[in-house]
Protein backbone atom coordinates (compact mmCIF):
# COMPACT_ATOMS: atom_id res chain seq x y z
CA UNK A 1 0.00 0.00 0.00
CA UNK A 2 2.32 2.87 -1.57
CA UNK A 3 -0.13 5.84 -3.46
CA UNK A 4 -0.13 8.97 -1.82
CA UNK A 5 -2.86 10.97 -3.18
CA UNK A 6 -2.50 14.22 -3.71
CA UNK A 7 -4.95 17.32 -4.57
CA UNK A 8 -3.16 20.03 -6.61
CA UNK A 9 -4.81 23.16 -6.75
CA UNK A 10 -7.89 21.75 -7.67
CA UNK A 11 -10.86 23.55 -9.07
CA UNK A 12 -14.45 22.38 -10.34
CA UNK A 13 -16.79 25.17 -11.84
CA UNK A 14 -20.06 24.12 -13.02
CA UNK A 15 -22.15 26.46 -15.48
CA UNK A 16 -25.41 26.64 -14.13
CA UNK A 17 -28.04 26.99 -16.98
CA UNK A 18 -28.59 31.02 -15.87
CA UNK A 19 -25.81 31.27 -17.14
CA UNK A 20 -24.13 31.87 -13.71
CA UNK A 21 -20.50 30.03 -12.62
CA UNK A 22 -20.97 27.94 -9.48
CA UNK A 23 -17.46 27.24 -7.90
CA UNK A 24 -17.73 23.29 -6.71
CA UNK A 25 -14.02 23.30 -5.68
CA UNK A 26 -12.17 25.86 -5.49
CA UNK A 27 -7.91 25.61 -5.26
CA UNK A 28 -8.59 22.78 -3.13
CA UNK A 29 -4.84 21.30 -1.62
CA UNK A 30 -4.11 18.59 0.98
CA UNK A 31 -2.04 15.18 0.50
CA UNK A 32 -3.31 11.97 1.92
CA UNK A 33 -0.77 9.03 2.86
CA UNK A 34 -0.82 5.58 2.64
CA UNK A 35 -3.97 3.90 4.67
CA UNK A 36 -5.12 6.83 5.78
CA UNK A 37 -8.69 7.59 7.07
CA UNK A 38 -9.91 10.63 5.87
CA UNK A 39 -13.50 11.80 5.84
CA UNK A 40 -14.61 14.67 3.99
CA UNK A 41 -16.73 16.75 5.66
CA UNK A 42 -19.18 19.57 4.82
CA UNK A 43 -22.48 21.21 4.18
CA UNK A 44 -24.91 19.62 1.16
CA UNK A 45 -23.98 21.52 -1.88
CA UNK A 46 -20.79 22.55 -0.80
CA UNK A 47 -18.50 19.98 -3.27
CA UNK A 48 -17.79 16.84 -0.62
CA UNK A 49 -18.81 14.61 -3.88
CA UNK A 50 -17.36 16.71 -6.19
CA UNK A 51 -14.47 16.29 -4.86
CA UNK A 52 -15.00 12.76 -4.63
CA UNK A 53 -15.89 12.15 -8.23
CA UNK A 54 -12.73 13.99 -9.44
CA UNK A 55 -10.51 11.49 -7.43
CA UNK A 56 -12.64 8.55 -8.94
CA UNK A 57 -12.09 9.94 -12.19
CA UNK A 58 -15.99 10.45 -12.92
CA UNK A 59 -15.51 14.03 -13.34
CA UNK A 60 -12.86 16.20 -14.96
CA UNK A 61 -11.37 18.86 -12.88
CA UNK A 62 -11.57 22.27 -14.46
CA UNK A 63 -8.38 22.95 -13.54
CA UNK A 64 -5.39 21.48 -11.11
CA UNK A 65 -4.96 17.79 -10.68
CA UNK A 66 -5.61 14.69 -8.41
CA UNK A 67 -2.49 12.36 -8.34
CA UNK A 68 -2.09 9.10 -7.38
CA UNK A 69 1.63 9.02 -6.63
CA UNK A 70 3.24 10.79 -9.64
CA UNK A 71 0.44 9.81 -11.58
CA UNK A 72 -2.35 12.49 -12.62
CA UNK A 73 -6.43 11.01 -13.07
CA UNK A 74 -7.35 11.15 -16.02
CA UNK A 75 -10.75 8.43 -15.59
CA UNK A 76 -11.80 5.83 -13.50
CA UNK A 77 -10.13 2.35 -12.86
CA UNK A 78 -10.27 0.06 -10.21
CA UNK A 79 -6.86 1.53 -8.82
CA UNK A 80 -9.71 3.69 -6.83
CA UNK A 81 -13.20 1.32 -6.35
CA UNK A 82 -16.03 3.42 -5.34
CA UNK A 83 -19.23 2.96 -3.14
CA UNK A 84 -21.98 5.21 -4.07
CA UNK A 85 -24.64 6.93 -1.87
CA UNK A 86 -27.56 4.88 -4.10
CA UNK A 87 -28.01 1.34 -4.45
CA UNK A 88 -25.63 0.34 -6.96
CA UNK A 89 -25.87 -3.72 -6.75
CA UNK A 90 -26.33 -4.83 -9.57
CA UNK A 91 -29.40 -6.77 -9.31
CA UNK A 92 -29.24 -9.22 -12.03
CA UNK A 93 -26.34 -11.11 -10.85
CA UNK A 94 -25.87 -13.17 -7.75
CA UNK A 95 -24.72 -11.66 -4.52
CA UNK A 96 -21.11 -14.10 -5.38
CA UNK A 97 -21.53 -12.30 -8.73
CA UNK A 98 -21.66 -9.27 -7.64
CA UNK A 99 -18.34 -9.05 -5.73
CA UNK A 100 -16.94 -11.09 -8.53
CA UNK A 101 -17.46 -8.20 -11.19
CA UNK A 102 -14.33 -6.39 -10.85
CA UNK A 103 -12.31 -9.20 -11.06
CA UNK A 104 -14.25 -10.55 -13.61
CA UNK A 105 -13.86 -6.88 -15.62
CA UNK A 106 -10.20 -7.05 -14.10
CA UNK A 107 -9.41 -11.01 -16.06
CA UNK A 108 -8.22 -12.61 -12.69
CA UNK A 109 -8.38 -16.49 -13.60
CA UNK A 110 -11.58 -18.09 -12.69
CA UNK A 111 -9.56 -19.72 -9.45
CA UNK A 112 -8.66 -16.77 -8.04
CA UNK A 113 -11.28 -14.80 -8.97
CA UNK A 114 -13.32 -17.90 -6.44
CA UNK A 115 -10.38 -17.50 -4.01
CA UNK A 116 -11.22 -13.29 -3.73
CA UNK A 117 -14.75 -13.51 -3.63
CA UNK A 118 -15.14 -16.14 -1.15
CA UNK A 119 -12.77 -14.19 1.21
CA UNK A 120 -14.32 -11.11 0.82
CA UNK A 121 -17.94 -12.56 1.65
CA UNK A 122 -16.87 -14.31 4.52
CA UNK A 123 -15.32 -10.68 5.45
CA UNK A 124 -18.51 -8.70 5.53
CA UNK A 125 -20.89 -11.97 6.58
CA UNK A 126 -22.48 -12.46 3.33
CA UNK A 127 -21.36 -16.01 3.19
CA UNK A 128 -24.48 -17.68 3.35
CA UNK A 129 -25.93 -15.43 1.07
CA UNK A 130 -23.49 -15.94 -1.77
CA UNK A 131 -26.24 -17.11 -3.96
CA UNK A 132 -29.43 -14.74 -3.20
CA UNK A 133 -30.41 -12.29 -5.72
CA UNK A 134 -29.89 -8.65 -3.97
CA UNK A 135 -33.61 -7.75 -3.99
CA UNK A 136 -33.82 -10.49 -1.38
CA UNK A 137 -31.30 -8.94 0.96
CA UNK A 138 -31.90 -6.06 2.80
CA UNK A 139 -30.65 -2.36 2.51
CA UNK A 140 -27.86 -3.00 5.05
CA UNK A 141 -26.81 -6.03 3.39
CA UNK A 142 -26.45 -4.58 0.37
CA UNK A 143 -25.10 -2.21 1.01
CA UNK A 144 -22.04 -5.13 2.62
CA UNK A 145 -22.32 -6.30 -1.17
CA UNK A 146 -21.21 -3.35 -2.70
CA UNK A 147 -18.32 -2.87 0.15
CA UNK A 148 -17.00 -6.05 -0.55
CA UNK A 149 -16.90 -5.85 -4.53
CA UNK A 150 -15.09 -2.50 -4.04
CA UNK A 151 -12.43 -4.37 -1.60
CA UNK A 152 -12.06 -7.41 -3.53
CA UNK A 153 -11.45 -5.73 -6.62
CA UNK A 154 -8.09 -4.80 -5.11
CA UNK A 155 -7.60 -1.01 -5.15
CA UNK A 156 -5.02 1.14 -2.53
CA UNK A 157 -7.71 3.79 -2.42
CA UNK A 158 -11.57 3.01 -1.64
CA UNK A 159 -13.82 5.93 -1.86
CA UNK A 160 -17.01 5.91 -0.38
CA UNK A 161 -19.85 8.69 -0.82
CA UNK A 162 -22.21 8.98 2.08
CA UNK A 163 -22.45 5.17 2.18
CA UNK A 164 -24.50 5.06 4.41
CA UNK A 165 -26.90 7.66 4.61
CA UNK A 166 -29.85 6.15 3.91
CA UNK A 167 -29.32 3.36 7.05
CA UNK A 168 -31.08 2.87 10.19
CA UNK A 169 -29.13 3.87 13.16
CA UNK A 170 -28.29 0.04 14.33
CA UNK A 171 -27.52 -1.06 10.81
CA UNK A 172 -25.31 2.01 10.76
CA UNK A 173 -23.39 1.13 13.47
CA UNK A 174 -22.89 -2.13 12.81
CA UNK A 175 -21.56 -1.52 8.90
CA UNK A 176 -19.20 1.51 11.01
CA UNK A 177 -17.75 -1.94 12.60
CA UNK A 178 -17.61 -3.90 9.67
CA UNK A 179 -16.02 -1.19 7.87
CA UNK A 180 -13.32 -0.48 10.44
CA UNK A 181 -12.38 -3.77 10.96
CA UNK A 182 -11.36 -4.44 7.05
CA UNK A 183 -9.51 -0.72 7.03
CA UNK A 184 -7.29 -2.32 10.14
CA UNK A 185 -7.05 -5.53 8.00
CA UNK A 186 -6.11 -4.31 4.81
CA UNK A 187 -4.62 -0.41 5.39
CA UNK A 188 -5.98 0.64 2.41
CA UNK A 189 -6.06 4.17 1.60
CA UNK A 190 -10.36 5.43 2.56
CA UNK A 191 -11.87 8.52 1.34
CA UNK A 192 -15.06 8.81 3.29
CA UNK A 193 -17.63 11.49 2.41
CA UNK A 194 -20.49 12.58 5.25
CA UNK A 195 -22.47 14.72 6.34
CA UNK A 196 -22.49 13.35 9.94
CA UNK A 197 -20.13 14.73 12.61
CA UNK A 198 -20.14 11.80 14.65
CA UNK A 199 -19.69 9.51 11.53
CA UNK A 200 -16.54 11.17 11.40
CA UNK A 201 -15.16 11.19 14.28
CA UNK A 202 -16.36 7.67 14.65
CA UNK A 203 -14.22 6.46 11.44
CA UNK A 204 -11.61 9.19 10.62
CA UNK A 205 -8.25 9.65 11.11
CA UNK A 206 -8.38 12.78 9.77
CA UNK A 207 -11.47 15.44 8.86
CA UNK A 208 -11.09 17.62 5.98
CA UNK A 209 -13.49 20.26 6.08
CA UNK A 210 -14.86 21.54 3.22
CA UNK A 211 -17.30 24.94 2.90
CA UNK A 212 -18.56 26.51 -0.62
CA UNK A 213 -15.76 24.50 -2.65
CA UNK A 214 -13.33 25.46 -0.35
CA UNK A 215 -10.99 23.01 2.04
CA UNK A 216 -11.04 25.60 4.98
CA UNK A 217 -9.44 22.88 7.69
CA UNK A 218 -7.89 19.62 8.52
CA UNK A 219 -8.53 18.61 11.44
CA UNK A 220 -6.49 15.10 12.51
CA UNK A 221 -8.37 12.66 14.72
CA UNK A 222 -6.10 11.39 17.20
CA UNK A 223 -8.50 9.65 19.08
CA UNK A 224 -8.19 6.46 20.70
CA UNK A 225 -10.05 3.37 18.77
CA UNK A 226 -12.89 1.73 19.09
CA UNK A 227 -14.28 5.13 19.88
CA UNK A 228 -17.31 4.06 21.40
CA UNK A 229 -19.91 6.68 23.39
CA UNK A 230 -17.20 7.22 26.22
CA UNK A 231 -14.71 7.96 23.42
CA UNK A 232 -16.70 10.20 21.91
CA UNK A 233 -17.56 12.04 25.31
CA UNK A 234 -14.01 12.78 26.18
CA UNK A 235 -13.52 17.02 26.11
CA UNK A 236 -10.72 15.99 23.38
CA UNK A 237 -13.79 14.53 21.25
CA UNK A 238 -16.34 17.38 22.22
CA UNK A 239 -13.53 20.02 21.14
CA UNK A 240 -13.63 18.44 17.76
CA UNK A 241 -17.33 17.64 16.96
CA UNK A 242 -17.68 21.98 18.54
CA UNK A 243 -14.23 22.81 15.99
CA UNK A 244 -15.97 21.14 12.88
CA UNK A 245 -19.56 22.59 13.87
CA UNK A 246 -18.31 25.95 14.02
CA UNK A 247 -16.28 25.73 11.21
CA UNK A 248 -19.81 24.46 8.90
CA UNK A 249 -21.18 27.28 10.81
CA UNK A 250 -23.88 25.27 12.77
CA UNK A 251 -24.10 26.53 16.35
CA UNK A 252 -24.78 23.63 19.17
CA UNK A 253 -28.22 24.17 19.70
CA UNK A 254 -28.89 23.88 15.55
CA UNK A 255 -26.51 20.31 15.79
CA UNK A 256 -28.69 19.45 18.80
CA UNK A 257 -32.00 19.86 17.15
CA UNK A 258 -30.34 18.10 14.34
CA UNK B 1 -43.71 -16.47 27.96
CA UNK B 2 -45.11 -19.18 25.17
CA UNK B 3 -42.08 -21.05 23.15
CA UNK B 4 -41.62 -21.50 19.57
CA UNK B 5 -41.22 -25.16 18.47
CA UNK B 6 -40.29 -27.06 15.05
CA UNK B 7 -44.13 -28.58 15.08
CA UNK B 8 -45.58 -24.61 15.47
CA UNK B 9 -43.28 -23.51 12.08
CA UNK B 10 -44.52 -26.35 10.43
CA UNK B 11 -47.57 -25.19 10.86
CA UNK B 12 -47.09 -21.76 9.76
CA UNK B 13 -45.87 -23.00 6.79
CA UNK B 14 -48.31 -25.60 5.85
CA UNK B 15 -51.05 -23.09 6.41
CA UNK B 16 -49.34 -20.66 4.17
CA UNK B 17 -48.76 -23.09 1.78
CA UNK B 18 -52.94 -23.60 1.92
CA UNK B 19 -52.92 -19.87 1.31
CA UNK B 20 -51.47 -19.88 -1.75
CA UNK B 21 -53.03 -22.79 -3.23
CA UNK B 22 -56.37 -21.30 -2.57
CA UNK B 23 -55.10 -18.25 -4.32
CA UNK B 24 -54.32 -20.30 -7.58
CA UNK B 25 -57.44 -22.53 -7.35
CA UNK B 26 -59.65 -19.06 -7.40
CA UNK B 27 -57.36 -17.65 -10.22
CA UNK B 28 -58.38 -20.90 -12.38
CA UNK B 29 -61.84 -20.69 -11.20
CA UNK B 30 -62.15 -16.75 -12.14
CA UNK B 31 -60.91 -17.93 -15.25
CA UNK B 32 -63.25 -20.26 -16.01
CA UNK B 33 -66.11 -17.91 -14.99
CA UNK B 34 -65.06 -15.43 -17.12
CA UNK B 35 -64.37 -17.50 -20.02
CA UNK B 36 -68.39 -18.78 -19.53
CA UNK B 37 -69.53 -15.31 -19.22
CA UNK B 38 -67.62 -14.44 -22.40
CA UNK B 39 -68.89 -17.76 -24.18
CA UNK B 40 -73.15 -16.78 -22.22
CA UNK B 41 -72.36 -13.17 -23.93
CA UNK B 42 -71.13 -14.37 -27.47
CA UNK B 43 -74.52 -16.82 -27.41
CA UNK B 44 -76.38 -14.09 -26.85
CA UNK B 45 -75.52 -11.14 -29.48
CA UNK B 46 -75.61 -14.61 -31.78
CA UNK B 47 -79.51 -15.19 -30.91
CA UNK B 48 -82.33 -14.62 -33.20
CA UNK B 49 -83.35 -11.56 -31.10
CA UNK B 50 -80.15 -9.83 -31.66
CA UNK B 51 -79.53 -7.11 -34.33
CA UNK B 52 -76.59 -8.66 -35.07
CA UNK B 53 -78.02 -12.17 -35.34
CA UNK B 54 -76.95 -12.42 -38.94
CA UNK B 55 -73.29 -10.93 -38.51
CA UNK B 56 -71.90 -13.72 -35.18
CA UNK B 57 -72.41 -17.04 -35.27
CA UNK B 58 -73.28 -19.02 -32.32
CA UNK B 59 -70.38 -20.39 -30.33
CA UNK B 60 -70.90 -24.05 -31.40
CA UNK B 61 -71.39 -23.43 -35.14
CA UNK B 62 -67.89 -20.97 -35.37
CA UNK B 63 -66.00 -24.32 -33.20
CA UNK B 64 -67.61 -27.13 -35.17
CA UNK B 65 -66.84 -25.04 -38.28
CA UNK B 66 -63.64 -24.54 -37.39
CA UNK B 67 -62.96 -28.58 -36.28
CA UNK B 68 -64.38 -29.57 -39.68
CA UNK B 69 -62.64 -27.42 -41.89
CA UNK B 70 -58.97 -27.76 -39.96
CA UNK B 71 -57.34 -30.99 -41.92
CA UNK B 72 -59.70 -31.01 -44.93
CA UNK B 73 -62.58 -28.63 -46.30
CA UNK B 74 -65.28 -29.35 -48.97
CA UNK B 75 -65.51 -25.57 -49.40
CA UNK B 76 -61.87 -24.97 -50.08
CA UNK B 77 -61.65 -28.00 -52.62
CA UNK B 78 -64.89 -26.23 -53.95
CA UNK B 79 -63.27 -23.25 -54.89
CA UNK B 80 -60.26 -24.86 -55.78
CA UNK B 81 -58.62 -22.99 -52.92
CA UNK B 82 -55.21 -25.09 -51.65
CA UNK B 83 -52.34 -23.90 -49.78
CA UNK B 84 -49.83 -26.33 -51.58
CA UNK B 85 -48.20 -24.57 -54.96
CA UNK B 86 -45.14 -26.25 -54.70
CA UNK B 87 -46.59 -29.41 -54.46
CA UNK B 88 -49.01 -29.10 -57.35
CA UNK B 89 -45.86 -27.62 -59.70
CA UNK B 90 -44.20 -31.04 -59.28
CA UNK B 91 -47.23 -33.01 -59.56
CA UNK B 92 -48.32 -30.87 -63.04
CA UNK B 93 -44.57 -32.35 -64.13
CA UNK B 94 -45.95 -35.44 -63.49
CA UNK B 95 -49.07 -35.25 -65.59
CA UNK B 96 -51.42 -34.87 -62.02
CA UNK B 97 -53.43 -31.32 -61.04
CA UNK B 98 -55.22 -30.05 -58.36
CA UNK B 99 -57.33 -32.81 -57.32
CA UNK B 100 -54.59 -35.23 -56.76
CA UNK B 101 -53.34 -33.09 -54.25
CA UNK B 102 -53.53 -34.57 -50.19
CA UNK B 103 -56.28 -33.60 -48.10
CA UNK B 104 -54.47 -31.24 -45.99
CA UNK B 105 -53.72 -28.93 -48.73
CA UNK B 106 -57.68 -27.89 -48.43
CA UNK B 107 -57.23 -27.98 -45.13
CA UNK B 108 -57.26 -24.66 -42.98
CA UNK B 109 -54.07 -25.87 -41.08
CA UNK B 110 -51.82 -25.19 -44.10
CA UNK B 111 -52.84 -21.73 -44.29
CA UNK B 112 -52.39 -21.44 -40.19
CA UNK B 113 -48.90 -22.61 -40.61
CA UNK B 114 -47.74 -20.61 -43.34
CA UNK B 115 -49.27 -17.22 -41.50
CA UNK B 116 -47.31 -18.76 -38.12
CA UNK B 117 -44.00 -19.46 -40.19
CA UNK B 118 -44.12 -16.05 -41.67
CA UNK B 119 -44.64 -14.19 -38.24
CA UNK B 120 -42.00 -16.12 -36.32
CA UNK B 121 -40.00 -15.97 -39.07
CA UNK B 122 -40.12 -11.66 -39.42
CA UNK B 123 -40.55 -11.54 -35.70
CA UNK B 124 -37.10 -13.36 -35.18
CA UNK B 125 -35.63 -11.40 -38.62
CA UNK B 126 -36.83 -8.01 -37.04
CA UNK B 127 -35.78 -8.86 -33.37
CA UNK B 128 -31.98 -9.70 -34.64
CA UNK B 129 -31.88 -6.61 -36.90
CA UNK B 130 -33.42 -3.99 -34.09
CA UNK B 131 -31.52 -5.67 -30.86
CA UNK B 132 -28.62 -5.90 -33.12
CA UNK B 133 -28.63 -1.87 -33.78
CA UNK B 134 -30.02 -1.10 -30.74
CA UNK B 135 -27.55 -2.64 -28.67
CA UNK B 136 -24.47 -2.48 -30.59
CA UNK B 137 -25.05 1.69 -30.36
CA UNK B 138 -24.76 1.15 -26.85
CA UNK B 139 -20.79 0.70 -27.50
CA UNK B 140 -20.59 2.75 -30.28
CA UNK B 141 -22.80 5.64 -29.65
CA UNK B 142 -21.81 6.91 -33.66
CA UNK B 143 -24.34 4.33 -34.70
CA UNK B 144 -27.03 5.61 -32.43
CA UNK B 145 -26.12 9.47 -34.25
CA UNK B 146 -26.90 7.94 -37.43
CA UNK B 147 -29.70 5.54 -36.97
CA UNK B 148 -31.50 7.73 -34.31
CA UNK B 149 -33.14 10.26 -36.71
CA UNK B 150 -33.79 7.30 -39.64
CA UNK B 151 -35.20 5.49 -37.15
CA UNK B 152 -37.52 8.07 -36.16
CA UNK B 153 -38.72 9.98 -39.27
CA UNK B 154 -40.08 5.78 -40.14
CA UNK B 155 -41.15 5.31 -36.72
CA UNK B 156 -43.72 8.35 -37.48
CA UNK B 157 -45.07 6.21 -40.29
CA UNK B 158 -48.26 4.55 -38.98
CA UNK B 159 -47.40 0.70 -39.84
CA UNK B 160 -50.87 -0.11 -41.10
CA UNK B 161 -50.13 3.08 -43.67
CA UNK B 162 -46.70 1.36 -44.56
CA UNK B 163 -48.74 -2.16 -44.78
CA UNK B 164 -50.70 -1.67 -48.03
CA UNK B 165 -47.41 -0.07 -49.37
CA UNK B 166 -45.48 -3.26 -48.48
CA UNK B 167 -48.72 -5.55 -50.35
CA UNK B 168 -48.09 -2.83 -53.52
CA UNK B 169 -44.23 -2.84 -53.43
CA UNK B 170 -43.92 -6.97 -53.09
CA UNK B 171 -46.91 -7.72 -54.47
CA UNK B 172 -49.21 -10.04 -53.78
CA UNK B 173 -46.99 -12.78 -55.79
CA UNK B 174 -44.32 -13.16 -53.22
CA UNK B 175 -46.28 -13.54 -50.11
CA UNK B 176 -43.51 -14.20 -47.90
CA UNK B 177 -41.27 -11.15 -48.72
CA UNK B 178 -45.12 -9.16 -48.43
CA UNK B 179 -45.93 -10.27 -45.22
CA UNK B 180 -42.39 -10.92 -43.24
CA UNK B 181 -41.31 -7.59 -44.97
CA UNK B 182 -43.83 -6.12 -42.83
CA UNK B 183 -43.57 -7.25 -40.05
CA UNK B 184 -39.67 -7.13 -40.23
CA UNK B 185 -39.77 -3.21 -40.80
CA UNK B 186 -42.08 -2.93 -37.72
CA UNK B 187 -40.51 -5.37 -35.34
CA UNK B 188 -37.30 -4.08 -36.18
CA UNK B 189 -37.74 -0.30 -35.22
CA UNK B 190 -39.61 -1.48 -32.54
CA UNK B 191 -36.54 -3.51 -30.99
CA UNK B 192 -34.15 -0.74 -31.73
CA UNK B 193 -35.99 2.03 -29.65
CA UNK B 194 -37.25 -0.49 -26.82
CA UNK B 195 -33.10 -1.25 -26.47
CA UNK B 196 -32.37 1.94 -26.42
CA UNK B 197 -34.81 2.87 -24.04
CA UNK B 198 -34.02 0.34 -21.81
CA UNK B 199 -30.30 1.04 -22.00
CA UNK B 200 -31.40 4.92 -20.83
CA UNK B 201 -33.33 3.38 -18.09
CA UNK B 202 -30.19 1.76 -16.23
CA UNK B 203 -29.27 4.19 -13.28
CA UNK B 204 -25.95 6.09 -14.13
CA UNK B 205 -24.87 5.15 -10.77
CA UNK B 206 -24.75 1.70 -11.99
CA UNK B 207 -22.62 2.32 -14.37
CA UNK B 208 -20.48 4.56 -12.91
CA UNK B 209 -20.20 1.65 -10.19
CA UNK B 210 -19.34 -0.31 -12.92
CA UNK B 211 -16.53 2.03 -14.14
CA UNK B 212 -14.73 2.23 -10.87
CA UNK B 213 -14.75 -1.47 -10.28
CA UNK B 214 -12.42 -1.66 -13.75
CA UNK B 215 -15.40 -2.64 -15.84
CA UNK B 216 -14.54 -1.68 -19.94
CA UNK B 217 -17.17 -0.89 -22.67
CA UNK B 218 -17.00 -4.89 -23.30
CA UNK B 219 -17.72 -6.05 -19.64
CA UNK B 220 -20.06 -3.09 -19.14
CA UNK B 221 -22.31 -4.31 -22.68
CA UNK B 222 -21.51 -8.04 -21.22
CA UNK B 223 -22.45 -7.76 -17.29
CA UNK B 224 -24.59 -4.43 -17.06
CA UNK B 225 -26.70 -3.61 -20.41
CA UNK B 226 -27.48 -6.98 -21.87
CA UNK B 227 -29.01 -8.71 -18.74
CA UNK B 228 -30.23 -4.81 -17.26
CA UNK B 229 -32.03 -4.17 -20.51
CA UNK B 230 -33.52 -7.35 -20.92
CA UNK B 231 -36.90 -7.24 -18.70
CA UNK B 232 -37.87 -4.20 -21.06
CA UNK B 233 -36.36 -5.79 -24.05
CA UNK B 234 -38.81 -8.71 -23.31
CA UNK B 235 -41.64 -6.40 -22.79
CA UNK B 236 -41.23 -4.29 -26.28
CA UNK B 237 -40.88 -7.98 -27.80
CA UNK B 238 -44.23 -9.26 -26.17
CA UNK B 239 -45.90 -5.97 -28.01
CA UNK B 240 -43.74 -6.50 -30.98
CA UNK B 241 -45.65 -10.01 -31.56
CA UNK B 242 -48.79 -9.19 -30.38
CA UNK B 243 -48.68 -6.70 -33.02
CA UNK B 244 -47.24 -8.84 -35.93
CA UNK B 245 -49.97 -11.58 -35.24
CA UNK B 246 -52.58 -8.99 -36.27
CA UNK B 247 -50.11 -7.32 -39.02
CA UNK B 248 -49.55 -10.34 -40.75
CA UNK B 249 -53.06 -11.16 -40.68
CA UNK B 250 -53.48 -7.89 -42.00
CA UNK B 251 -51.11 -8.19 -44.93
CA UNK B 252 -52.94 -11.58 -46.00
CA UNK B 253 -56.24 -9.54 -45.75
CA UNK B 254 -55.31 -7.09 -48.20
CA UNK B 255 -54.18 -9.26 -50.44
CA UNK B 256 -52.16 -12.54 -50.25
CA UNK B 257 -53.43 -15.72 -51.77
CA UNK B 258 -52.31 -17.74 -48.74
CA UNK B 259 -52.48 -17.78 -45.34
CA UNK B 260 -54.77 -17.11 -42.24
CA UNK B 261 -55.56 -13.97 -43.64
CA UNK B 262 -56.42 -15.09 -46.80
CA UNK B 263 -58.95 -17.56 -45.96
CA UNK B 264 -60.55 -14.46 -43.75
CA UNK B 265 -60.66 -12.27 -46.42
CA UNK B 266 -61.90 -14.82 -49.04
CA UNK B 267 -65.09 -15.83 -46.33
CA UNK B 268 -66.13 -12.86 -45.40
CA UNK B 269 -67.11 -12.56 -49.04
CA UNK B 270 -69.81 -14.81 -48.17
CA UNK B 271 -71.05 -12.84 -44.84
CA UNK B 272 -74.51 -13.44 -45.46
CA UNK B 273 -74.29 -16.68 -46.71
CA UNK B 274 -73.98 -20.32 -45.62
CA UNK B 275 -71.19 -20.28 -42.95
CA UNK B 276 -69.27 -17.07 -43.91
CA UNK B 277 -69.40 -15.72 -40.50
CA UNK B 278 -68.61 -18.56 -38.63
CA UNK B 279 -65.61 -19.35 -40.48
CA UNK B 280 -64.18 -15.59 -40.42
CA UNK B 281 -65.26 -15.84 -36.26
CA UNK B 282 -63.99 -19.03 -35.66
CA UNK B 283 -60.41 -18.26 -37.73
CA UNK B 284 -60.34 -14.54 -35.74
CA UNK B 285 -60.95 -16.48 -32.71
CA UNK B 286 -58.27 -19.10 -33.28
CA UNK B 287 -55.80 -16.41 -34.12
CA UNK B 288 -56.67 -14.82 -31.12
CA UNK B 289 -56.44 -17.56 -28.82
CA UNK B 290 -53.31 -18.74 -30.62
CA UNK B 291 -51.63 -15.07 -29.98
CA UNK B 292 -52.59 -15.48 -26.24
CA UNK B 293 -51.01 -18.82 -25.63
CA UNK B 294 -47.85 -17.59 -27.50
CA UNK B 295 -48.03 -14.65 -24.97
CA UNK B 296 -48.68 -16.62 -21.78
CA UNK B 297 -45.86 -19.21 -22.71
CA UNK B 298 -43.45 -15.75 -23.43
CA UNK B 299 -44.27 -14.22 -20.06
CA UNK B 300 -43.04 -17.22 -17.78
CA UNK B 301 -40.19 -17.50 -19.92
CA UNK B 302 -39.32 -13.87 -19.40
CA UNK B 303 -40.07 -14.26 -15.95
CA UNK B 304 -37.61 -17.19 -15.44
CA UNK B 305 -34.61 -15.21 -17.24
CA UNK B 306 -35.85 -12.24 -15.35
CA UNK B 307 -35.89 -13.76 -11.94
CA UNK B 308 -34.12 -11.49 -10.12
CA UNK B 309 -36.72 -8.65 -10.42
CA UNK B 310 -39.60 -8.46 -9.03
CA UNK B 311 -41.71 -10.63 -11.43
CA UNK B 312 -39.25 -13.57 -10.39
CA UNK B 313 -40.09 -12.91 -6.60
CA UNK B 314 -43.63 -13.67 -7.89
CA UNK B 315 -42.84 -16.79 -9.86
CA UNK B 316 -41.39 -17.52 -6.54
CA UNK B 317 -37.94 -18.02 -8.32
Amino acid sequence: MSTVVNFENLWCVFEHRSGQLVHALEDVNFRVDPGEFVCVVGRSGHGKTTLLRVLAGLQPPTAGAVKLGETAVTGPGSDRAMVFQQDTVFPWLHVKDNVEFGLRANKLPEGERNEITDYWLQAVGLEEFADSWPRELSGGMRKRVALASAMAVGSDVVLMDEPFGSLDYFTRRNLHEVLLNLWVETKKTIFFVTHDIEEALILADRVILLAEGKLVDDIAVNLPRPRNEDVRATPEAVSIFKLILAHLGITEEEATQA
Amino acid sequence: MTTTTETDILDVRAAAHRQKRRRQIAYVLYLILGLILSLLIWQLVAAPFSPLFYLVPPPFDAFRHFGENLMFSERMLERYVHACPDLLDELELTGGGMFDLPDHCFGYIRHIMRTTRNIMIAVTLGTIFGLTVGLSSLVFPRIADVVTPIAGFFGTTPIFIAAPFFVIWFGIEYPLMTTVGVVVFYTTLLMYFFSRRAADNIEVGIIESALTLGGDRRSIFRWVYLPGTIPEIAGGFRIALAGAWGLGTLVEVLGIQMGGGFLIRMWSFAMGVLEGPAAVVSLILFFGVLAVVVDGILVLFIRYITRWSESGRKLGL
